[in-house]
């Protein structure tokens, strides 16, 4: 709808137009490449051409076939790139709720994390940690404590009749905050030495512990929500300008935002509960999309997907081979999100004002 | 240190055994104490407080020289000599001589249990050792400071650099940090603590094993509802009215326990070096016969260390070691005690370049490492399953060999800088070089456990604890 606007409108606009659809496509062919070039980065030094080996006998054979040693090929195939894959997967899973949920609220200060999906896996993680100490538990209990507070949240909105974004921003914030303090009182019985130094390990996130098993799940549950919420990108444009313009329009903006909250927070517990808290990138990467590409969702939401994979993915490519000992993924996203937002804030001409 | 520690587990050894009963005939029912004569005024004085305390009737006889006691030592049930470190000529079919006691710089005393069969004391045996410890205590300590023989104040400068005066005797300890509770138990004043944490000890087999290793354990370590080193219920502190508090130089909440006026010991122990500072400090300031404890405590390290050294030093190649933590990506840094312990044991620790605490890395990094064999701490839910069950991990030669292990604990964790850890660094080098290292682990712990904890362990535990 814009763009038809865009579209008659000559001059300054259409050169606009013309600077974002070229940075549209660069941006969207940026992660494929990026990929394949970190394949060849690490700690281990592997000469490229076998990195190209490992790779050509994982997609055709399945095994290592060549004279190379085990342990190169081991290391692409096992530990590189299901670290690589899920970086990305999570990466553009969390920038595109992000921009999904800014939308929705109309408020350039949220992220998915605004009802308490978050707070809630952390709770969950540590938990599980306290009681049953199994990754796949671990997992599981993240995923499903982030989707109980996403639905605390939500429920107890309903509860108020003024208001409605305000109220579930609100309630959200409160509810988040209730589940960090439930965290915070198993961080407190949990012994020092043993249950507590997982805890704080869970809660600061990374990749490190990522193996081929996590992908499957991570990959459908994040495929099929961007597939969804690619689906539902000219709705955002509308629900982004108010129920009002949505009801007019024929839309119903209540069934209609309950299911794109109910998709990202299906998707960003996921992400969470694989790679655990990473912040920044829901918040950062939409603005930084908006900048570049527009306001328009059609836009919006491809780019956002491919620069929160490019984001993720540099930032953990750094986190995994600068040092020997890893820097928290957490800590690089705050890091390099923060002065990142500060300049594009400064330098934003459209979208939010 | 190692033939001291062989003499005891056989006088153990010829107590358990032997059936034979006493050897020595008892005179009225009461204690026979050999004493030195220049140490009149104390032991008059310790007596005879005991004698009122006890309702025990104590005959004391003076001799001149230490000789003369050693000598007679089969007509007494105490001695006290200079001599102190002096084995008795004396062996008893029956029975057992004391470790040594220190009661001022230049006095000891030893009892003799001689009505002692199967492990369980006589009656006046008890009283014996009843006497000793009463006068290596605080009461005798008491005792000593009344009669000018002590000094009412010791000033010692902490691990934190701090200058802290602590009046003697101390008889209430409180031991917020974990592992300095296990320094009070080294110098075998663990019945001093009133209130402490437990490194190790919350789970079950390691509240088990500190069960057995002091009965009161439950009620000290749950004396104040909040104790550790990020926070403490001062108040509850403040009711059981300590004389001493033992704290970690990282310890948040010093300042308000500062208000109460009490001394505050802080320690800082990741080094061996720095353990025995801990255990000097720790034994300066609980009396003469703590320090005697902890001057063995750091003979006994220092000797250990000596005839791992002599039996690793030669060993070429040495084995690449990597020390894993409650996760397997979380490895110990080069500042680490258990790096440290590696180092000790004759091993190559792949992450001693490594700083700060433990340290998160990725499988990558560690394949570059390229470890031979991997050790992982006795708690964490650390497990051995995390390496040989992982597709991941089956690319570092350490765990395609098999060559996986976990530390032991009894209570606290050998990895980590209390007493015990002397028997950690033993038990690496044994592991690393089956074939190379030939120290008795089963004697070690043996005659650790007794002359450290005064705990006669049991084979069942030494079985869980040696490899």
């Amino acid at each position: 709808m814009i763009r038809t606007l865009n579209r008659r409108l000559p001059g300054v606009w259409a050169t606009a137009e013309r600077r974002q659809s070229a940075l549209y496509w660069l941006i969207m062919l940026l992660p494929l490449p990026l990929a394949i070039y970190t394949i060849g980065l690490g700690r281990y030094a592997i000469p490229t051409e076998d990195v190209v080996r490992a790779l050509v006998d994982y997609v055709t054979a399945g095994e290592n076939t060549s004279t190379q040693p085990d342990l190169a090929y081991n290391i692409v195939t096992r530990i590189r790139l299901p670290r690589i894959a899920a970086a990305l997967v999570i990466g553009a899973n969390l920038a595109v709720t992000g921009t999904a949920f800014q939308g929705i609220f109309r408020n350039p200060l949220v992220d998915s994390n605004i009802l308490g999906v978050t707070s809630g896996a952390g709770f969950g993680a540590a938990l599980a940690l306290l009681l049953l100490r199994s990754s796949f538990e671990v997992q599981l209990f993240a995923f499903v404590f982030g989707l109980v507070a996403v639905m605390l949240s939500y429920f107890t909105s309903r509860l108020y009749h003024t208001a409605p974004l305000l109220v579930l921003t609100l309630v959200g914030i409160l509810v988040g905050s209730f589940f960090s303090s439930l965290t915070s009182l198993l961080k407190y019985v949990a012994d020092p030495l043993d249950t507590l130094p997982a805890i704080t390990y869970w809660l600061m996130g990374g990749l490190t512990d990522v193996t081929r098993g996590d992908i499957p799940a991570l990959a459908i549950i994040s495929l099929g929500g961007m597939a969804f919420l690619w689906g539902v990108r000219w709705r955002l444009n509308v629900l982004s300008m108010g129920d009002n313009e949505a009801l007019a329009l024929g839309l119903n903006p209540t069934r209609l935002k309950l299911m794109i909250i109910v998709c990202s927070t299906l998707m960003t517990a996921m992400a969470v509960s694989v790679g655990g808290v990473i912040g920044w990138v829901g918040l950062v990467i939409p603005h930084a999309a908006r900048t570049l590409v527009g306001p328009d969702h059609q836009r919006l939401i491809p780019s956002t997907m491919a620069l929160g994979a490019v984001f993720l993915l540099l930032i953990d490519t750094m986190s995994r081979t600068l040092l020997p000992a890893e820097v928290p993924l957490g800590v690089f996203t705050g890091v390099v999100g923060v002065p990142l937002l500060l300049v594009i804030l400064r330098v934003n001409k459209t979208g939010w004002r | 240190m190692l033939k001291r520690s062989i003499v005891l587990i056989v006088l153990i050894a010829l107590c358990a055994g032997g059936t034979t009963p006493a050897s020595h005939a008892q005179s009225d029912g009461g204690l026979r104490v050999l004493a030195l004569e220049a140490a009149q005024a104390p032991v008059d004085a310790w007596t005879a407080a005991f004698a009122e305390a006890s309702g025990v009737s104590v005959t004391v006889e003076y001799a001149p020289a230490s000789e003369a006691i050693l000598d007679r030592a089969a007509e007494a049930d105490v001695m006290i000599l200079d001599d102190f470190e002096a084995e008795p000529p004396i062996a008893f079919e029956c029975g057992f001589v004391s470790r040594a006691y220190r009661l001022l710089p230049d006095l000891g005393a030893r009892f003799l249990a001689s009505n002692s069969c199967a492990g369980s004391m006589g009656p006046l045996d008890e009283a014996a050792q009843a006497l000793v410890t009463f006068m290596a205590g605080p009461d005798g300590q008491q005792i000593a400071i009344d009669l000018g023989l002590l000094p009412a104040t010791v000033e010692i400068v902490d691990q934190a650099g701090e200058a802290v005066s602590v009046p003697q005797p101390v008889r209430r300890i409180a031991s917020p940090y974990s592992i300095a509770t296990y320094y009070v138990y080294g110098v075998g004043a663990g019945n001093r603590l009133v209130a402490a944490g437990y490194l190790g000890a919350r789970d079950p087999a390691g509240a088990e094993a500190m069960r057995r290793l002091d009965p009161n354990f439950d009620t000290v370590m749950n004396a104040v509802s909040t104790l550790n080193q990020q926070e403490a219920n001062i108040e509850e502190l403040a009711a059981l009215q300590p004389d001493l508090l033992l704290a970690s130089a990282r310890t948040d909440w010093l300042d308000a326990a500062g208000e109460l006026g009490l001394p505050v010991i802080r320690f800082e122990g990741e080094s061996p070096e720095r353990l025995k500072d801990a255990m000097t400090l720790i034994g300066a300031v609980l009396g003469p016969d703590a320090a005697y404890r902890a001057e063995l405590f750091n003979a006994y390290y220092d000797g250990t260390l000596a005839e791992i050294l002599a039996q690793t030093e030669t060993i070429e190649p040495r084995a690449r070691v990597l020390f894993s933590g409650t996760e397997p990506l979380r490895v110990a840094s080069g500042e680490m005690y258990q790096t440290a312990m590696v180092e000790a044991a004759g091993g190559e620790p792949v992450t001693a370049d490594l700083s700060g605490y433990w340290n998160d890395v990725n499988l990558e990094q560690v394949a570059i490492w390229n470890p031979e064999v991997i050790f992982y701490p006795p708690y964490g839910g650390a497990n051995r399953e995390a390496f040989t069950e992982s597709e991941e991990w089956a690319i570092i030669p350490a765990v395609q060999a098999g060559r996986v292990y976990g530390l032991p604990k009894l209570a606290a964790p050998w990895d980590t800088p209390v007493p015990d850890s002397i028997l950690g660094i033993l038990w690496i080098a044994e592991t690393l070089y089956p074939d190379q290292v030939t120290l008795d682990c089963t004697a070690e712990v043996h005659a650790f456990y007794n002359l450290f904890y005064d705990y006669a362990i049991t084979e069942d535990e030494v079985q869980g604890l040696c490899p």
